[in-house]
């Protein structure tokens, strides 16, 4: 699954540490997903939507 | 997050290092040790001090634990659960240790009937079981999905090497091609097996894991 979270996260200048901390998950975490190497939930993916306040597909999709 | 530390100030704040402890004990392990092998002290002397050491497992846990404050600042639960698993598993090593050590000490220096036998070899089993207690609750209360994945991979790459190991060997001591092996090392063979599964967890994700 490819997705956008490395440019969200740049725009609004937030380090890993600090989405992670917004998500309540490790920052292993949030490298994991930013990289492709673990493809969240659909709760956590509905928690990463809401945080950057855009629909799951605007940040998620098929790769 | 407002509530973070600064490096400077968790530098002040997390004291020494696990490593510090961790080198302590060895230092005092290899101390009693030496004494074993120049029969310097009593055997019951000896037996109170290789548990004595142990006791620097709480410092252990409690440096990681000051790190893990430090490094999270508070801010989700992840944190909680590794260190109860910390707790959990050095209460159960110790109890472990000291089961082990009672039993020693009585069965090499007391005649003891077959049921007190039969009890105090239950003992450090059943602090083993408890180390399996204490993953199995890390994996329920494990909070972030991608952490709790690793344990989970971790455990299944650890019972994989150690089923296969005790399956292949049985058969091998069935044919009379290797010695017996008491079965408690399985259990031994299954947490190397965790670390095994944290290498593997680095190569593919990046990160080793939370065990």
């Amino acid at each position: 699954m490819k997705n956008r979270l490395k440019v969200l996260r740049a725009e609004r200048s937030w380090s890993q540490q600090d989405l992670a901390d917004r998500l309540g998950v490790s920052r292993q975490s949030v490298n994991a997903i930013e990289t492709g190497k673990y493809d969240p939930s659909l709760p956590l993916a509905f928690t990463i939507a809401e945080t950057f306040a855009m629909s799951i597909e605007q940040i998620f999709e098929r790769g | 997050m407002t509530g973070r530390m600064t490096g400077n100030e968790s530098k002040q704040n997390v004291g020494r290092s696990p490593f510090f402890y961790l080198g302590l004990m060895f230092a005092a392990y290899g101390v009693v040790a030496a004494l074993a092998m120049t029969d310097s002290v009593s055997q019951t002397a000896l037996y109170i001090l290789i548990v004595l050491p142990f006791g620097l497992v709480f410092m252990v846990v409690r440096a990681v634990n000051r790190r893990a404050d430090a490094n999270m600042a508070g801010c989700t639960s992840k944190g909680l659960a590794q260190r109860n698993y910390v707790k959990r598993v050095a209460v159960f090593t110790t109890l472990y240790l000291i089961a082990f050590a009672v039993l020693t000490f009585l069965s090499t220096n007391y005649e003891l009937s077959q049921t007190i036998r039969f009890s105090l070899a239950l003992l450090p089993g059943f602090a083993v079981l408890g180390m399996f207690w204490a993953i199995g609750r890390l994996i329920v209360e494990e909070q972030d999905e991608f952490m709790r994945m690793l344990i989970i991979r971790q455990s299944l790459v650890a019972t994989s090497i150690s089923l296969s190991a005790a399956t292949m060997w049985g058969f091998l001591e069935s044919a009379d091609a290797v010695p017996h092996l008491d079965a408690y090392w399985w259990a031994v063979i299954w947490f190397l097996g965790l670390g095994i599964g944290a290498i593997s967890n680095r190569i593919q994700y990046g990160t080793w894991g939370a065990v």
